[in-house]
């Protein structure tokens, strides 16, 4: 249930900003601004941190126009509530700016022999502090535990438990037991894998040996929390700013929904040195995309995005040119194109038994389309027609360029590296092929078209083949994004073939109705990783077997395996792929043989066109004093939600900085 | 009277009981995800636990005996997403004075000037300043709030040198929102009143004044103005509740901490609580706006008579 | 467009005046059948002289004539309301949905300022503004006219029977607290959610709640003049019901209703507007006003750029104001009183 988050995340990290052109294509970031550069060159340099001049307190303002519901870091899901949790309570371990791990809470780890139980030494004299920065507590192994048991307490609906569930022994057991699921014995919290030897000492046990252990170490559901607090407070805890205790870099000092939040530096943190800005304050403004830019450049905030559309406007004009700058890249949340393999009605659980009918509205002719999804050459035409360089196009302007944003494979570049041997992921042999062409080849997808008209005619097809494309109307430049795309796919494929119909989803509940309902026959899909392993990229796509002939129906996604299932000609294709990520995932004693399979598989899944890979997050473009190069970062976790370790420049960031920075990073 | 009163006020209770219902009924149509903080990563046991722990499962008359019962211990529930566990009345009570006297300011001063506008505009009909006033009224109705808001926000403090932001504490930062939210009011006041003053100059009872000699002003304030403003008046209440609902463009765009958008952010994530207790407020606020309105009416003018209908015909 | 509007506002009365001609007949003929045929002909003569030769709509409309401004802004109106519908047929013009490329490097031509070519400029995608615009009046405009009439029609009708039948003020007075104190956001969404946004969907939507208003509006002014001396009277002297409305109330009422249809077709562009500000409007394949203007708003701070608020509201703007000033001029018109 992971996948949700990451869908969640997308409205939310829309807005919130960031993300972006894999590690490797970030020189080629630098590039594509050039022309920005000589605009800004000037008056840059001479800006020194404002906690330099030793002045006195540093404010960083900034706008929000979309609240928390809630400042529970333990039940939470998304991004935007991440960021409150992220810099008021700390971590066991967490990332410097180049992505190391360090220390955290724990200045120390070890683990047994079967790598199944770690124990982590906790830092001294940790304090637990309340709303006006007064010290409550010690923070001690137990709050880790006592946090664990509240995350893990179904009455608590936390939105993270099930990321503990096959990590953290007997955590889904002793969950499923609480629920009342059906089977499910009640068991002790104490068979849980998590324990407070000491007041210092605390051991996880896990289910299964899992070598990103420590990554996971940064989620939410692993923070600690005051206990006797919790057992007050129960779901009432974290709804307020004196609800809840704090051990981060900032506490909460005032907290007025849909007003404003003011993060005060916490004095008695132990990397309080580290931490450089005073106070943030967040002003919430429901306009704040109108008017952000506006107050951003009177100075009257210090942070704020420019979409696309404006941005044009700010980098012409030389006032204005030089307080341009852009998030730091993403790189463990990128987008694909799948096939919708499943046109039946499903029941409440997603479930084809006993339904009847079809998912999508019969005048988009679903059984037409079922046959056609699973001819390989119609997904190839489709696959080939896709220009996306012009779709990104849309989100980066003429700023930034789209190269940096397209992605040949699921898996971001930069995600995942091999310690052993330096070489990025998406390097591996299997991908050599894919990652080094361009998709979109008019030529190619014509050949591919006339290959499959001819096969599908003879299944009984009728053309043109009616292509259902939905889209979340409240998520910035998709409609867009499928007006151009049908343009495309109709201009490259031709109207006698395919009838692309863009139809908006419902703003809420849109992933529920549309991808998880198959209510749709080609959909932008969107996945974050949950951990630093490339298996976290098949999750959207791998289906187990049941035993029965039936295949779990996985996270919701394309529902590929109801190909097989039926039976149908892509039967085999997709069974080759399941047994792939299979293989893979049996290895887990040797990184370079795992990588290695699960690039296999990957590259199996692009070279049949059972999804198309589309880009990384289009990283936007901001006015900041903020230089995000200085920050935590980490391409999982909480980490790069962080203030901490950045400082508060006197004018805002330019383009020529930032990329100097960012060659720092290289 | 009074008998009339009195079952006029008990049919409000009974309009506010049927609208409790219709809208509760409604709501229970939306998606359930709007009852859970993060509906997208919960599994299908959290799902029903939830559901049944907030009595969602039960059948539908009595979800709604229970939420009157709840209702008369003035208990409106948690809010579930806008502000996770926090009682509805809690959040209700910070934002609602906010919008109250931000309401009250803008209907005053639309009051002060978009009477007298259309006072005058009727007293010059076809003269200058009736058609400045014309011109006026024409440009509020015709360009969208959502734009010159805006423009007046952008420039109005750039002119008044203060920051684009409401702070309470600046008695300069009120001048904006309340010039901005009274704009609409008062053209429409004014538009309105002119319009029955000048139906109200062409009646008989007009010519016999002036053919007494009275003079020019005093049968515009005497005679037309008095009967002229009887159906402006029953607008009144109403409009005051519409100043408060569309104060969403204003308190958006500066961050005021009002109702303005509320009910549209709680419609959006579901907040079925929420939603249940905002339109039960605006619900409350517009049956008695109505009523006054009627009882405004029969007081100024006497040839209304609402009492009358339990003799009926 | 508005000759469709007149015209809606003729049939509303022919079909009065002949339902009332049957009235009349059907009294006339259970009555005197021997009078009818012995005195005949001074009958008719007697009813002609009762009604001079003074027409109603003839001098309604010669007043309004009178008005050279109204008449300047009516032309402008219905040449822009021709414009909207023919303007997709003339020669050279773009697809308003079709994003531009640039012929030379495939890429979208955003944000370009008027010229020669885009009369308008393009939007942040590249499309046709001038195109958008116009698609989006026809939108817009579409979307006024059907909630106008709907409004008018059935809140009329509504509103003289709530006002004359204290029968049914009960009910009525109930359907309109119930149905004006539930937001009309509410329904708004409730209808999106059921259908997905499109232009029935808010026209529907709209029209739920909007016809209550018109009705309340007729049954005020019902309630002042109902028991005025002179319907006191007719109904002493026996006239029906029905005979009343539509003689003694209906025509009183006339410019009133006409200014407040006027005044709707704008108001329901400016609920448009408004409704894709909280962001449940149209998507924008299907350009309105609404939604051209949203977008503006987003780079209105950008001198280079506001072309794309600014066009979108000066055609809204003229829309309404010609709507406003020809609804007023006409109801000015309409009022006996002022017919000299």
């Amino acid at each position: 249930m992971k996948k949700k988050l990451l869908t969640m995340v997308l409205s939310a990290a829309m807005v919130l900003t960031m993300l972006a052109g894999c590690g490797g294509d970030q020189a080629a970031g630098a590039s594509g601004s050039g022309e920005s550069q000589s605009a800004g060159a000037s008056g840059s340099g001479e800006e020194q941190p404002a906690d330099g001049s030793g002045s006195g307190d540093s404010m960083y303002r900034v706008l929000y126009s979309s609240e928390v519901s809630s400042l529970n870091y333990l039940t939470t899901a998304t991004t935007n509530e991440y960021q409150i949790g992220a810099n008021v309570i700390d971590t066991l371990v967490e990332y410097d700016n180049f992505s190391n791990l360090q220390p955290g809470l724990a200045t120390d780890w070890s683990y047994d022999e079967a790598s199944l139980t770690w124990t982590f030494t906790l830092r001294e004299g940790q304090k637990w502090i309340d709303h006006t920065g007064a010290p409550v507590a010690d923070v001690t192994a137990q709050d880790f535990v006592d946090a664990m048991a509240y995350v893990l307490d179904p009455a608590n609906n936390s939105a993270t438990a099930g990321n503990l569930f096959g990590t953290i022994k007997n955590a889904e057991e002793y969950y499923n037991g609480l629920a009342g699921e059906e089977g499910a014995a009640k068991i002790d919290f104490s068979e849980v894998g998590v324990k407070a030897v000491d007041a210092t000492t605390l051991q996880y046990t896990l289910a299964n040996e899992c070598p990103y252990f420590l990554s996971m170490l940064t989620y939410v559901c692993f923070m600690p929390a005051y206990g006797p607090q919790l057992a007050e407070q129960g779901t009432n805890f974290a709804t307020t700013a004196d609800t809840m205790y704090y051990c981060g870099a900032y506490y909460i000092s005032a907290f007025e929904p849909q007003v404003q939040m003011i993060l005060t530096k916490n004095p008695n943190n132990w990397d309080a040195e580290h931490v450089y800005i005073d106070a943030i304050q967040r002003t919430y403004n429901a306009e704040a995309d109108t008017i952000g830019a506006e107050m951003a450049k009177r100075g009257e905030i210090d942070q704020t995005t420019l979409g696309s559309d404006i941005v044009d406007a700010w980098m012409s004009d030389p006032a204005t040119s030089s307080m341009v700058s852009m998030q730091r890249p993403k790189i463990d949340f990128d987008y694909f194109y799948c096939f919708n393999f499943n046109v039946h009605k499903l029941n409440e659980d997603f479930y084809r038994d006993g339904m009847t009918g079809y998912s999508i509205d019969e005048k988009y002719e679903p059984q037409n389309w079922e046959i056609a999804v699973n001819n390989e050459n119609f997904r190839q035409s489709i696959m080939h027609a896709i220009n996306r360089t012009s779709t990104v196009y849309i989100s980066t302007g003429d700023y930034a360029d789209p190269a940096n944003y397209i992605q040949n494979t699921i898996t971001p570049a930069g995600f995942a590296v091999d310690e052993e041997t330096g070489k990025d992921y998406t390097e591996q042999e299997a991908f050599a092929d894919i990652v080094s062409k361009d998709f979109f080849d008019a030529a190619a997808a014509v050949s591919y078209k006339e290959a499959a008209m001819e096969e599908l005619a003879a299944q009984g097809v009728t053309f043109p083949v009616k292509t259902l494309v939905r889209y979340n109307p409240t998520t910035t430049n998709w409609e867009e994004e499928c007006v151009v795309l049908e343009q495309q796919l109709e201009g490259v494929l031709g109207t006698d073939y395919i009838d692309v119909i863009v139809e908006a989803g419902p703003a809420d509940s849109f992933l529920t109705d549309v991808r998880r309902s198959s209510d749709y026959m080609l959909l932008l899909c969107n996945w974050g990783a949950d951990y630093a392993d490339p298996e976290t990229w098949t999750d959207p796509f791998y289906q187990s077997a049941n035993g029965d002939g039936t295949y779990n129906r996985g996270m919701r996604y394309a529902y590929m395996a109801y190909a097989i299932e039926d039976n149908t000609a892509s039967a085999d294709t997709v069974k080759e792929y399941f047994a792939l990520v299979e293989a893979a995932k049996a290895i887990t004693d040797d990184t370079a043989a795992r990588y290695a399979a699960f690039a296999e598989a990957e590259s199996y899944l692009i070279e049949h066109a059972l999804a198309v890979p589309y880009g990384v997050t289009v990283s936007d473009f901001v006015v900041s004093r903020l230089n995000p190069w200085e920050g935590q970062y980490a391409a999982f976790g909480v980490s790069n939600l962080r203030y901490k370790g950045q400082k508060l420049y006197d004018a805002p960031v330019s383009m020529e900085e930032f990329e100097k920075s960012a060659a720092e990073h290289k | 009277m009074a008998k009339y009163l009195i079952k006029r006020i008990g049919r409000s209770f009974l309009t506010l009981a049927l609208i409790i219902c219709i809208v509760f009924i409604l709501m229970r149509q939306m998606p359930i995800e709007g009852y859970f903080q993060n509906f997208d990563k919960l599994t299908d046991a959290q799902i029903q636990a939830g559901l049944k722990e907030q009595g969602l499962l039960d059948p539908m008359p009595v979800q709604i005996v229970h939420f009157f019962r709840d209702m008369f211990q003035g208990d409106f529930g948690v809010s579930h997403s806008y502000r996770v566990n926090v009682p509805v009345t809690e959040i209700l009570k910070d934002k609602l004075p906010v919008s109250i006297k931000l309401g009250s300011l803008s209907i005053l001063v639309a009051m002060c000037l978009g009477i007298p506008l259309g006072t005058l505009m009727a007293r010059y009909k076809g003269k200058f300043f009736d058609k400045f006033g014309t011109l006026f009224i024409v440009f509020i109705q015709a360009v969208p709030a959502a734009v010159y808001f805006l423009f007046i926000q952008m420039y109005g403090t750039t002119l008044l040198k203060i920051p684009l932001l409401f702070n309470p504490d600046n008695w300069r930062s009120w001048i904006l929102p309340v010039i901005s939210m009274s704009l609409g009011n008062i053209a429409y006041y004014g538009m309105w009143l002119r319009r029955y003053m000048v139906d109200e100059s062409n009646k008989d009872y007009v010519s016999l004044a002036r053919a007494k000699g009275a003079n020019g002003n005093r049968v515009m304030f005497r005679h037309i103005f008095r009967n002229a403003f009887v159906p402006m008046v029953q607008y009144l209440p109403s409009s005051f509740l519409n100043t408060v609902i569309g104060s969403i463009y204003v308190e958006s765009l500066y961050s005021i901490p009002g109702m303005g958008g509320l009910l549209v952010t709680v419609i959006k994530d579901n907040d079925n609580n929420m939603v249940q207790a905002i339109v039960l407020l605006y619900a409350t606020v517009g049956v008695i706006g109505l009523l006054l309105g009627d009882i405004m009416m029969t007081v100024l003018d006497p040839r209304i008579s609402l009492g009358k209908k339990e003799g009926g015909r | 467009m508005f000759s469709f509007k007149d015209k809606l506002s003729k049939n509303l009365e022919e079909a009065a005046e002949a339902k009332v001609r049957s009235e009349a007949e059907k009294i006339a003929g259970i009555s005197d059948r021997e009078l009818f045929s012995f005195a005949e002909y001074d009958e008719k003569e007697a009813e002609k002289t009762g009604y001079s030769n003074y027409s109603y709509w003839g001098s309604t409309v010669r007043m309004f004539f009178k008005n050279k401004g109204a008449v300047a802004v009516l032309l402008l109106m219905l040449a822009i309301l021709l414009f909207t519908f023919i303007q997709p047929h003339l020669p050279g013009q773009f697809d308003p949905n079709t994003v531009n490329n640039d012929p030379a490097t495939y890429m979208a031509m955003r944000n370009v300022p008027p010229n020669e070519t885009f009369l308008f400029g393009t939007n942040n995608i590249g499309q046709d503004l001038w195109a958008r615009i116009w698609a989006g009046t026809r939108t817009s405009i579409l979307i006024g006219f059907a909630v106008a009439l709907i409004e008018a029609a059935v809140g009329i009708t509504m509103g003289v029977l709530w006002g004359y039948l204290r029968k049914l003020d009960f009910f009525f007075t109930e359907l309109y607290n119930v149905l004006d104190n539930i937001p009309q956001t509410i329904i708004l969404i409730l209808v999106a959610y059921i259908l997905s946004p499109s232009v029935k969907t808010l026209i529907f939507a709209m029209s739920l709640t909007g016809w209550i208003g018109m009705a309340r509006f007729i049954r005020n002014q019902i309630l002042i003049i109902r028991d005025r001396d002179y319907n006191l009277a007719s109904r002493c002297l026996g006239t029906p019901t029905r005979r009343l409305v539509m003689k003694n109330l209906l025509p009183y009422l006339v410019s009133v209703i006409m200014l407040r249809m006027a005044l709707s077709v704008p108001g329901a562009i400016g609920n448009e507007v408004f409704v894709t500000y909280i962001g449940l409007g149209l998507p924008t394949s299907t350009p309105s006003l609404g939604n051209l203007i949203d977008a503006g708003r987003a780079v209105m701070m950008n001198v280079s750029q506001r072309y794309q608020l600014i066009y979108p509201t000066v055609i809204l703007s003229i829309v309404t104001i010609s709507f406003y000033i020809v609804g007023n001029a006409f109801s000015d018109a309409a009022d006996p009183k002022n017919h000299k």
